[in-house]
């Protein structure tokens, strides 16, 4: 089988599809990695054509084969402490920001999606314990999403390659990486300290529990959403954060031209966004 | 102190402001809650129901939340029926500049459903609606928006339009529209703004061939 075996019709109506479940719309442009997926999925399932491939995606109850289809579709890139400004953004003025308004001993949460391969989760861990005094004063709790479950699974494992803890400090290396025939693994201690969960954005029963957060980190995910999806995960993460609440976006991303929900705060180290109320 | 990590998944809030039933009728009742909270949950539940717009634009009409009234507007968008578009058309209508503005933006995000109905709403009764259509067509991905502005420009009567539409066909337009152009010239002949406008327009797409836009 090849990839000329989907049509553009086939195309459309898997993108419109995909776009449904996901809030994810694949462009023309992006025929070629759409269609090898496709193609590699028809034959994972014995499907003679797309037409029966896409019959089975259709009416999959468990979801599995949508599930997998996904895993194959998201994009999952990523490295230890990209966009190093905002994890200073975040020890210097962020966290110091919100302790200093709460009144309380409750946790600290800081919710980070997409988990990816773990990467974004730990560096804020390592930066909590490395940069932040406040740790010892503090609990603080840090879930990492992701809507790609063998992603999730690398995440828990902690298994990186050399190029992906380029930019970690030599100290912290020794300090909480042990090294493998491949790479690294981070200790158990900070695999510990993270919780993945599998999270579909644009699925409202989903995100559903995910509440009372004083952090949001979500960057370069939304770039992958259309307009009308865009504004939905914001307001998601508007019911997500406390009441002054923050969420860091990447820095090609900008909540103003998302939705007027946010204000916007410009700190020592970086722009960030602020749901107003506090 | 430390970091921590729960047993189980995420915690459902202490206090459930979700409580009531997730239903199509519960969820249209709690759009009328006193809390801004349970409104903003059941606008946005409600985006799955596909009968729900009318419930959504009757709220959006008196809704002053600003917070409900973006998650109203986003469920409309994701429901986009009929029903949805025709309310959104209303809101042009409203005396509430707020309102007005969020159905335009609304409306830029919906060119598949919005095209159909855009040649009626340019050649609407009321000026103002005919503006706030051309500027519906500034951000409207639609390969059209080149050809409706044309036509604007060669029949409208109203000075005004024609000048929105004149500021955008420099933005977006191509050769395609000189003629037309040079014709809008002629026909407001003693209106200073239009031939300054034209000329802007004239030059600016000169070297843009239909294929460049």
């Amino acid at each position: 089988m090849t990839a000329a075996s989907i049509s553009q019709d086939d195309f459309l109506k898997f993108q419109e599809y995909f776009y449904r479940k996901t809030g994810i719309r694949f462009e023309d442009n992006k025929r070629y990695f759409v269609d090898k997926r496709l193609v590699e999925r028809m034959g994972h399932t014995g499907s003679a054509n797309f037409r029966e491939y896409f019959s089975k995606l259709r009416f999959d109850t468990d979801g599995v084969e949508m599930q997998a289809l996904v895993n194959l579709m998201t994009v999952n890139e990523t490295y230890f402490f990209r966009e190093q400004y905002q994890f200073d953004c975040l020890v210097n003025s962020i966290l110091p920001e919100i302790v200093a308004r709460k009144k309380d001993n409750r946790t600290i949460r800081i919710w980070a999606l997409p988990s990816s391969s773990g990467e974004e989760a730990y560096t804020i861990a390592l930066c909590l314990i490395e940069r932040w005094p406040g740790i010892a004063d503090h609990d603080v709790e840090i879930i990492s999403s992701d809507i790609d479950t063998n992603i999730l699974a690398l995440a828990k494992a902690g298994l990186y390659s050399a190029r992906s803890t380029m930019h970690v400090p030599e100290s912290y290396l020794r300090k909480y990486f042990r090294k493998t025939a491949n790479g690294f693994q981070i200790d158990d201690t900070l695999r510990g300290a993270v919780e993945f969960t599998r999270v579909n954005l644009q699925d409202p029963t989903d995100v559903r529990p995910y509440r009372h957060f004083d952090v949001i980190f979500c960057r370069n995910l939304l770039i992958y959403f259309d307009d009308v999806s865009r504004k939905q995960a914001a307001e998601t993460f508007y019911d997500a954060l406390r009441p002054g609440g923050f969420i860091l976006l990447g820095h090609s991303e900008s909540m103003s031209r998302i939705s007027s929900l946010f204000q916007v705060r410009k700190f020592d180290d970086a722009i960030v966004y602020q749901r107003p109320g506090v | 102190m430390a970091l921590i990590k729960k047993s189980a998944a995420p915690r459902n809030p202490a206090k459930d402001d979700r409580a009531g039933a997730r239903d199509f009728d519960g969820l249209t009742r709690q759009l009328d809650e006193h809390d801004a909270t349970a409104r903003r949950w059941a606008a946005r539940d409600l985006a799955v129901h596909a009968n729900a717009s009318a419930a959504l634009l009757t709220r959006l009409q008196r809704e002053n939340d600003v917070s409900v009234r973006e998650v109203i507007l986003t469920s409309l968008m994701r429901i986009a029926d009929p029903a949805a578009i025709g309310g959104l058309v209303a809101c042009l209508r409203s005396e509430d500049a707020n309102l007005r503005n969020e159905a335009i933006e609304a409306m830029k995000s919906l060119p598949v459903e919005v095209a159909p109905i855009m040649r009626g709403l340019l050649v609407d009764q009321d000026p103002d609606v005919r503006i706030f259509a051309v500027n519906i067509l500034e951000s409207l991905r639609h390969p059209d928006v080149e050809a409706w502005l044309v036509e604007v420009i060669e029949r409208e009567p109203t000075v005004n339009v024609c000048g929105t539409a004149l500021d955008l066909l420099a933005e977006v337009g191509t050769s395609a529209s000189h003629d037309a152009l040079e014709r809008l010239k002629t026909r407001f002949a003693s209106e200073p703004y239009i031939q300054f406008a034209a000329d802007l327009a004239l030059k600016r797409t000169a070297s843009m061939s239909d294929g460049q836009k």
